[in-house]
């Protein structure tokens, strides 16, 4: 079973809830987002960049079938999952960022210090803290933490602390605009497998040969 | 001990300090010292690295001319050459030690390497580069490991025939490792289909070129520093300043014939790393250029290859342009975003999706597109201490081993 993931433009209403509940849930430091939603064309999120011509395009890590981070990994902390997706260990990584350098999305993002530190520097409240609290190992391997180590590498981890619990990733239980589907991309009946198919899914950067596993719907034509 | 060498001891051995505490510190407060952000993920250590291993090939260039081509006059600089690609391969693999976030935990690469990676395969030619000029060299020093040295001679009947046997057998070996280092280093960025600017044949080609002529130039330097001017090595300094020469026009010609095929097609993603490198990098660029040409034109001129000033002078100005070509590796990768697109249904409008650069100002957006880097204070301290420990290792082994053998008699 592949887990992938389909993100409908039509139903996205670029509300950014999906932004909100990744880094709350995920607990990411100032100013790492996993998960960003833009207005492609513009600078502005929601300003349209032709009158009526705008929608909403959610980005992050595609968890690429021919992933070349996991590919350049020195050390095997990015690595797979048996069900597709990509992964990191956070003991195993040394922080030589060159997952980045491959990483043609621009998706991964670096603890460039201790994030604790950070987050008093940035005056939140009262020890004010967020994020899933407890470790989380897939097979002995440390995939989630709270509070990240400085000097390693992180990014969408498809929320795999809930998998045990059966939820859906969090950014697709936080969207009111029902525009994320989760399901297993090598059963051709899936919800996933069906929309795709027959509502023309498409692959960000597909000529880059990543094949991702996220795929998108193309938002329907605006009547001008 | 002369005292311009004991001022390059204290110069090299404060530098040295230097760096070590900014590299402490850095490790303390983490890489959120250095100017490197999500965006732009790596800079000057990376640029440091492909600096260093080009600067180690004039080993390769000396051993492989002296012992498979017969070409003797250089051969008073053959330790010389060891020596030096034994101190740049070693500064190379020092100057990624501190863009490296958890270095404690290296001993992954022991553990769990991933033999698919371009880096994994670095680290071990690297090493086995290391390790192959140190025996080149002892092996060229052998006759000469004389008095309280010769504790450390291996003992032989002969050792002047034995070194030149030795010497003349590991040369293929030294030149085949030698192009090793560059490929593979050059491998680390030119698999990289993600960056346009690196992910190109002609790469690891040029990695060899644009070596070839830093690493004879240090190997240069350094003969002047220590023998001084002598008109007997005139023949000497003749080839050594056509193989710059030739490589530096090797180098122009791969870089600008990759250039000319992607303006003439004039793709998106092509003309945007060019005009990063000519416009916004354009001084960068045309110093990256120019300095070695005036360098080239300067060292084929017989007049200038009388004074061992201008000779010295020549090289540095070549060594400075590799420099700024090293760095240049940098600019165009990164900021440049690949998730780049026509949105659907907008003919005109090629758009970037932003990246979160990690860092959090209220008075800078966190979404960036590019990032100015420039290397900070402690990135520039650490990497003169690199360049210091290079210096110092060819001072000291200058000092304690007889690699200037001929001159000192
Ligand atoms: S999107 Fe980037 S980080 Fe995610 S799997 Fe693909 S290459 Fe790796
Ligand atoms: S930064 Fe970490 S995850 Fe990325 S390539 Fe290096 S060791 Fe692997």
């Amino acid at each position: 079973m592949i887990r992938g993931m389909v993100i409908d433009l039509e139903k996205c209403i670029g509300c950014r809830s999906c932004v909100v509940a990744c880094k709350q849930h995920n607990a990411q430091p100032a100013g790492n987002w996993w998960n960003r939603v833009f207005t492609p064309g513009s600078s502005r999120h929601l300003s349209p960049p032709e009158k009526g011509r705008e929608y909403f395009l959610p980005v992050h890590c595609q968890h690429c079938r021919n992933a070349p981070c996991e590919k350049v990994c020195p050390v095997g902390a990015t690595y797979k999952h048996d069900d597709g997706t990509v992964l990191v260990d956070f003991e195993r990584c040394v922080g030589c960022r060159y997952c980045m350098a491959a990483c043609p999305y621009g998706v991964r993002q670096f603890n460039w210090e201790d994030p604790k530190k950070a987050m008093k520097r940035y005056e939140y409240q009262n020890e004010y803290t967020y994020g899933h609290p407890k470790d989380y190992r897939l097979n002995g391997r440390l995939v989630y933490m709270q509070s990240r180590f400085k000097g390693v590498v992180e990014k969408c981890n498809f929320c795999v602390h809930y998998l045990d619990q059966g939820l859906d990733p969090a950014c697709v239980r936080a969207c009111p605009g029902k525009a994320r589907h989760v399901g297993d991309l090598d059963d051709p009946d899936s919800n996933v497998s069906k929309m795709i198919r027959d509502k023309n899914g498409f692959n960000l950067l597909a000529e880059k040969g990543t094949e991702p596993t996220v795929f998108y719907l193309p938002p329907k034509r605006k009547e001008g | 001990m002369s005292n311009s060498k004991k001022i390059g001891f204290l110069v090299t051995g404060l530098l040295m300090i230097a760096g070590f505490v900014a590299w402490i510190y850095q490790y303390k407060e983490g890489l959120v010292l250095t100017n490197m952000r999500n965006s732009y993920s790596w800079g000057l250590y990376v640029s440091g690295l492909a600096f260093f291993v080009g600067n180690a090939a004039g080993g390769l260039v000396l051993s492989s001319l002296i012992y498979l081509f017969g070409v003797k006059s250089l051969k008073p600089f053959a330790k010389i050459g060891a020596l030096t690609a034994f101190a740049n391969v070693t500064a190379a693999m020092i100057s990624i030690l501190p863009d490296i976030g958890q270095p404690i935990r290296l001993y992954h690469m022991l553990l769990h390497p991933n033999l698919n990676s371009p880096l994994v395969w670095d680290v071990i030619v690297l090493n086995l580069y290391a390790a192959l000029s140190l025996i080149y060299l002892y092996i060229l020093m052998l006759p000469d490991l004389k008095g309280p040295l010769a504790k450390i001679a291996l003992k032989v009947d002969q050792p002047k025939e034995f070194s030149e046997k030795w010497a003349k057998r590991l040369a293929p070996f030294s030149l085949v490792a030698a192009m090793g280092i560059h490929v593979i280093t050059a491998w680390i960025f030119a698999t990289q289909g993600g960056r346009d600017w690196w992910n190109s044949a002609v790469l690891a080609p040029d990695f060899i070129a644009v070596a070839v002529a830093s690493g004879t130039a240090v190997v240069f330097i350094v003969s002047l520093l220590t023998y001084g001017f002598k008109n007997e090595h005139q023949q000497a300094y003749r080839s050594m300043a056509i193989i710059i020469a030739t490589a530096y026009f090797v180098h122009i010609f791969l870089m600008y014939n990759d250039f000319i095929i992607h303006y003439w097609y004039g793709a998106h993603e092509a003309l945007e790393t060019l005009s990063i490198t000519f416009i916004d990098y354009g001084l960068a660029h045309a110093f990256e250029v120019l300095a070695p040409l005036a360098a080239v034109i300067l060292l084929l001129n017989k007049k200038i290859r009388q004074s061992s000033g201008a000779m010295i002078s020549s090289c540095i100005l070549l060594i400075l342009g590799v420099f700024a070509h090293r760095f240049l590796l940098m600019p165009a990768a990164f900021d440049k975003i690949q998730l780049s697109m026509n949105p659907l249904g907008l003919q005109h409008n090629y758009w970037s999706v932003p990246i979160s650069s990690g860092q959090y100002d209220p008075f800078i957006d966190t979404f960036v597109t590019k990032w100015h880097y420039f290397p900070s204070a402690i990135e520039i301290t650490i990497f003169l201490g690199v360049i210091a420990f290079m210096c110092f290792v060819v001072l000291f082994a200058m000092d304690r081993f007889p690699i200037a053998g001929e001159a000192e008699a």
